[in-house]
This record gives structure tokens, C-alpha cells and sequence, in this order.
């Protein structure tokens, strides 16, 4: 029985016996390799008009209400401001919509301000986010309980965006508002703080308690994928808990960091009306000056204008972080 | 040709004392696992395993053989009770500060990490150098012959080598004790039954101790030094594989074991230490040294299938253990026909070598007599 056939006594198993049965076996139960390999060459070369004709009408949404606007709002960025013209302007082919654009410093430091909150509420959402997706997904046990209070952390989102805005900024926040009446009563601070007003500090702080379910979302998806049972035999394996989460849980949680960090960071780059609301008039974004420019100015050329240079710094976010992680392998 | 390992402690341990051996090897002593919800998974578990020694906790599910293992490796907690490895209490240490690793049910590699990576794991846990560890992992990749698919991910592998990854992942960190989840269970059987062999040599060729925990009895009989057999929390009986399917003690091990004949009635007459247990026309004595029943108490008894013998032209009728039956039906199993009989309302079973299929086809609806030995006869407890 033990025809050990590597004869120098290190112990072993006898490989050649399992990989006969093996493969007796995988005649009848394909590999999960070959299994794969079926189903990709399936969907590459069978029912290839079916898929285009379901497809189809979401490419002409796509297209009518994405590529389109998109490239008319391109063509206008081109095309030249004049005052008295129907809508504005000219078909006039004109690059000074962006040369001015690039010698107007408010339009920069926006970008950067706005840039610097966006990366602010990128990590504090990450922060925020990832402690509540990991508990719905890896401490609540039963998938019941998991979708029940995933629904009740989605609860905010029952309330229009508008409703929560207003809701934080008059009671809440503000130089007399609610947080600083409290402060002020349990004595805390004596002055109202400045930075509950219409400050950047209000306006982040609005952004992330918005946004911050487009990060717990992924994440709880992702982290609800990781085997349980893997991250009990990294414990058995000598893991702590640090090092469970650091080599085990947050390589197979990348793909949920990044889509949601894309989420937070798009989302809050073109933000103009939290901005507005949250801030008053003593804050400023992209997204404001691009629509000051298009409702209160009516320059649509010099609106279209920035509107292009924010979207393709968005594109350029974008990029940037799926660079940084191998998004695409974990895919 | 293997050395035969005699357990420390007495067969039918459930009610023992734990065996005083306490300096090596592992002990479970009055282990009780109580869930939240007040179920008891586990209560009273009694256990001496040696090193070197192949155990298996066998039971139907749900019986508390695999919240035992994860009491032993640390993913749970017992209640009560206490788990010594060679003396030291392991009660109160993490998982991970345990000399213990698991083989889980489903393999649980890590998908993100390549298959040296995944072997690799545990020693980077625990601070070995990355040349050192690619060493070893290469090592315990060449032992279970997957060197050539060490930069593979788990998913690219077919059910088999994933186990001899997770094999490989917990064999090269040294582990005291080898602690094994249905570790068979995912396998296609023609596999299993090679693994069975290949795991036990390599076993023994370790000299390792392994808790193997299964629901399958002829992988329990094939693999283990010891058997456990478990119920509803509570140990049935410890004994070593050709006890534990000749000599049931309880029976429960008796009707889980399979194919054993059980006969329930009363002690129709007592000879000294003999009792005739009879219900109706199936008889049968068994030798009790010491049992309390007297005639007319209940008394149930099991009879191995394989130890039957068949009485086609029924010489043998009203004797003492034999048994009239009726056949039900006759089924042919390549190497052995098991012919379904019913006894007094009861089913029985008869386990005869496949060439005397032949002579029994289509016999259903006959009547026949079967005999048996007294020496098979045994007395059951509760």
C-alpha cells in the first residue's frame, strides 16, 4: 500500500495515484478551468446580435442624453461669446473661451479648493464607511438581518437630496444654529464656532454625511464576497486581527474601494448645490462658477468652457485612481 | 504492516474518567459548548488523543463533531470544560496563538493570493523571511506534487489540488496538531476513496496527530486509529474502527454504523450470564455478564448484516437466533448482494457475497429463514 516512489523518506503524497483518479473524475466533472474557458469562448462567438439588440437601447440612451450633450457642450467651449446673438453666441471658431480660462486664477484656486475638498471627503468617507460595511457584511450573520439594516443605513437617501440639505444646514448647522446653541449650553465653548457657518468646513462635512453611502455601498458588496471561512483560516494561520484585515480582507476589498472612492470624488469635484446651500455665498466650487457663468452671466461659451477643463480634471481623478490599484486584474 | 495504536483511553470512554496521561498529547476534558440561543452543541466530552494518533469524530449532523474542532482550534469557545496540548491549557488562546491548524470544509484558500502565496501564508504570519519562506512553501508544494502550478490562483485549480493546497497551507507550519473539517467532503468520490489511503500514509509518515471530523462512516472506519461517535452532543462510543462496526455499544452507533440488524423485545429466559431475547418468531441470546434485566424486561439487541447467514429451505426455523423473514428485495451491489427482509413487521438485512446473486434473483415474497452466531450478537444500551 505505501509504494512510496520517491524513495529518499521525506513524507509525501503519492501524487501519480490521486492524479490518475483525477483524472478519471474530470472526464465526467469538468474543471472549473475548463468550465470557464466554455463559457468566455460562449460569449464571445454565440448570440452576438442578441446581446447588441438588448444593448441597444441603452447605447441610444447613452447616447442621446451623455455623448450628445457632451459634444455640443465641447463645440460651444469652441465657439464665441456675443452679446445681443440668439442664446449668446456664434459659431464662430474661437480658442480665447479657454485662454482666458487659463489665466483666470479664481477658476484655478476653485479647482484646487475644490480638488482638496473632494480628496477630503474621498478618505473621510473611506474612514467612515469602511467600519459600517464591515460590520453589515462580516459581523451580522444572517443575510436577513445583513439586508435589513443595509435598507436602514440606506434611509437617509428616502429623503430628497434637497430635504437633507436644508435639514442640516438651519437647525443644525450655521453660526445660530442648533449644534452651536448646544455647545454653547453645555458650555463647551462660549463663542459660536465660525466653521459651523457657511464654511468649507460645513460644506465637507455636508458632502461626506451625503455621499458616504456611494462608499458604503461597494464596499459592503465587495467585503459581503470575501469567504468567511478564509479569514478564520488566516487567524488559524497565525493572522491577528491587523494583519487578517491587511492581507486577507483589504486585497479582496480594492475593487469596492476604488468605484467607491470614483463615486465620492466625482460626485463631490462637480457639487455646486450643496455648495450653495450649505455654503451660502461664502463658498465657492468648479460647480459654482460653471453655473454662475451659464445662469447668472449667460455666457455659455465661457461656461462650456469650464465645464470641459472640470470634466476632463474628473477623467484625470479617474484615471489616477484606478492607477493606483490593479482594479482591473481584481476585476 | 502499520503499527496498531491502542488508545489510552477505554473504549465506550463516554462515561470514563479522562485518561491521566496529561503530560502529552491532547486532552478534552468535561468540554460543554452552550449556544446563545440555549442549544447544546457539545456537552461532556471527554478525550485523550496521543501524538501520532489518527482520531475521527464521526456523527450525523448537527451532533457537535465539528463545534468540538473549532473548540480544539479556537473559533469557538466552550462554555465550560478544558483543552490541554501536552499539559498546557490552550482554553483561553486565539486562534492564531494556537500549535494547532485546520483544514476547512471548503478549502477557504485566499482567491487574491497565487497558490505559493496561499502556502506561504502562515509562515509570513509568523515572521519567516521571504526567501526562507518561498523555500519552504516550495517544500510543502513538492510534498502534495503541485510545484508546477505554484503561481496558479486557487480558482484555476480543479477540486483536488485545491485540497492539497489547503493540505500544503497548514502542513508547513508544523502544526502540534493537524485538525481536519470534512476534509474529504467536496471531492468527487472516486477521489475521496484515493485521498482516504493517500492521506492516512501520509499521516503516518508524519507522524502528526490528526482530528478528522466526518460524516461518513466508511471514511471514518478507513482512516482513523480511533473513532468517535457522536450524537446529540453527547459521546456514543470510543473505539477503534473494528469495534466500533462489530461491537456497537448503543443503539444509536448501531442504526448510524448501518447495516446492523436490530432487534427490540424482552428477555424471554436467563441462563446464568445468558439472556434469550425474543419478539416473536427472531430470537436471539447474547452473553451479559452483570446485566440487571431480568424476563420480561425490554432488551434491544444488534446483529451485523454481513454475520447473517441464509437458510434457504428453512432447517433452521424456531431455533435459537434465527429469525423468519420474508424477502422484500434482493439487491446486487457488484461485490456483495444485500437482500431487504422484513421479521415480525421489522426490516432486516442480509449481506451475502455477490456470486450467490444468481441464486437469489427474483426470490421477492419468499419465505426464509436466517441464523447467526451468538458471538454476533450484541446487547445494546440506551
Amino acid at each position: 500500500m505505501s509504494n512510496s516512489s520517491a524513495g529518499d523518506g521525506t513524507p509525501h503524497l503519492d501524487v501519480t495515484e490521486i492524479e490518475q483518479a483525477e483524472e478519471l473524475v474530470e472526464q465526467r466533472v469538468p474543471s472549473t478551468e475548463h468550465a470557464l474557458g466554455a463559457s468566455e469562448s460562449a460569449a464571445r462567438t454565440g448570440g452576438g446580435w442578441i446581446t447588441t439588440v438588448w444593448a441597444a437601447p441603452g447605447f441610444a440612451w447613452l447616447g442621446f442624453y451623455l455623448i450628445a450633450p457632451l459634444v455640443f457642450i465641447v463645440l460651444v467651449s469652441f465657439w464665441t461669446y456675443q452679446v445681443g446673438a440668439k442664446s449668446g453666441f456664434v459659431a464662430d471658431w474661437t480658442f480665447s473661451n479657454y485662454s482666458e480660462l487659463f489665466r483666470d486664477s479664481t477658476y484655478w484656486n476653485n479647482m484646487l479648493s475644490s480638488f482638496y475638498r473632494s480628496l477630503i471627503a474621498v478618505v473621510a468617507c473611506l474612514v467612515f464607511g469602511f467600519p459600517v460595511a464591515y460590520f453589515l457584511a462580516l459581523k451580522v450573520n444572517s443575510l436577513r438581518n445583513q439586508i435589513a439594516l443595509f435598507v436602514f443605513a440606506l434611509a437617509p437617501f428616502w429623503t430628497s437630496y434637497l430635504t437633507r440639505s436644508v435639514a442640516w444646514t438651519y437647525p443644525l448647522m450655521g453660526r445660530e444654529g442648533g449644534l452651536n446653541q448646544v455647545l454653547q449650553k453645555i458650555g463647551i465653548v462660549n463663542e459660536p464656532i465660525e466653521a459651523l457657518g457657511f464654511s468649507e468646513t460645513s460644506v465637507t462635512l455636508a458632502m461626506i454625511q451625503l455621499y458616504v453611502l456611494f462608499m458604503i455601498t461597494p464596499l459592503f458588496f465587495t467585503l459581503s464576497q470575501v469567504d468567511r471561512t478564509a479569514l478564520e483560516a488566516a487567524r488559524d494561520l497565525g493572522g491577528n486581527w491587523w494583519r487578517t484585515f491587511r492581507e486577507v480582507i483589504l486585497p479582496q476589498t480594492m475593487p469596492g474601494v476604488v468605484i467607491g472612492s470614483i463615486f465620492i470624488f466625482v460626485l463631490t469635484m462637480g457639487e455646486y448645490g450643496t455648495v450653495r446651500v450649505i455654503g451660502g455665498n461664502a463658498i465657492s466650487s468648479v460647480g459654482t462658477i460653471v453655473q454662475s457663468r451659464v445662469e447668472i452671466a449667460v455666457q455659455y461659451p465661457q461656461g462650456a468652457a469650464s465645464a470641459v477643463l472640470l470634466v476632463l480634471a474628473l477623467v484625470l481623478g479617474v484615471f489616477v485612481i484606478t492607477r493606483f490599484s490593479n482594479l482591473r486584474e481584481d476585476l | 504492516m502499520a503499527e496498531e495504536r491502542v488508545g489510552l483511553a477505554t473504549e465506550g470512554a463516554a462515561t470514563a474518567a479522562p485518561s491521566t496521561a496529561k503530560g502529552s498529547g491532547l486532552d478534552l476534558i468535561e468540554l460543554t459548548k452552550v449556544f446563545p440561543g440555549g442549544t447544546v452543541a457539545v456537552e461532556d466530552f471527554n478525550l485523550h488523543v496521543d501524538h501520532g494518533e489518527y482520531v475521527v469524530l464521526l456523527g450525523p449532523s448537527g451532533c457537535g463533531k465539528t463545534t468540538t474542532l473549532r473548540m480544539i482550534g479556537g473559533h469557538e469557545f466552550p462554555t465550560s470544560g478544558e483543552i490541554l496540548l501536552d499539559g498546557q491549557s490552550l482554553v483561553h488562546l486565539p486562534p492564531h496563538k494556537r500549535p494547532t491548524t485546520t483544514v476547512f470544509q471548503h478549502f477557504a484558500l485566499f482567491p487574491h493570493r497565487t497558490v505559493l502565496d496561499n502556502v506561504a501564508f502562515g509562515l509570513k504570519m509568523h515572521g519567516v523571511r521571504k526567501q526562507e519562506r518561498r523555500r519552504q512553501a516550495m517544500e510543502a508544494l513538492e510534498m502534495v506534487g503541485l510545484v508546477p502550478l505554484a503561481d496558479r490562483r486557487p480558482r484555476q485549480l480543479s477540486g483536488g489540488q485545491q485540497q492539497r493546497v489547503a493540505l500544503a497551507r497548514v502542513l508547513v507550519t508544523q502544526p502540534k496538531a493537524l485538525l481536519l473539517d470534512e476534509p474529504l467532503g467536496d471531492l468527487d468520490r472516486l477521489l475521496q476513496l484515493r485521498m482516504r489511503v493517500e492521506l492516512r500514509n501520509l499521516q503516518r509518515q508524519l507522524g502528526l496527530m490528526f482530528v478528522h471530523v466526518t460524516h461518513n462512516q466508511e471514511e471514518a472506519l478507513s482512516m482513523a486509529d480511533r473513532i468517535v461517535v457522536m450524537n446529540d452532543a453527547r459521546i456514543q462510543q470510543i473505539a477503534e474502527p473494528v469495534t466500533i462496526a462489530t461491537k456497537p455499544e448503543t443503539e444509536l452507533v448501531a442504526r448510524f454504523m448501518g447495516d446492523n440488524n436490530i432487534i427490540q423485545g424482552r428477555v424471554a429466559s436467563r441462563e446464568g450470564d445468558r439472556l434469550i431475547i425474543e419478539n416473536g418468531s427472531v430470537r436471539a441470546s447474547v452473553v451479559a455478564p452483570g446485566d440487571p434485566r431480568a424476563v420480561g424486561d425490554e432488551a434491544v439487541v444488534s446483529v451485523r448484516a454481513a454475520a447473517v447467514e441464509l437458510d434457504l429451505n428453512r432447517s433452521g426455523a424456531g431455533e435459537l437466533n434465527s429469525a423468519d423473514c420474508e424477502i422484500v428485495f434482493v439487491e446486487f451491489l457488484g461485490d456483495l448482494v444485500k437482500l431487504h427482509l422484513t421479521a415480525e413487521g421489522e426490516r432486516m438485512l442480509a449481506k451475502v457475497p455477490g456470486e450467490r446473486y444468481p441464486s437469489l434473483r427474483g426470490r421477492e415474497g419468499e419465505k426464509i429463514t436466517i441464523t447467526w452466531k451468538e458471538e454476533d450478537v450484541q446487547l445494546l444500551g440506551r
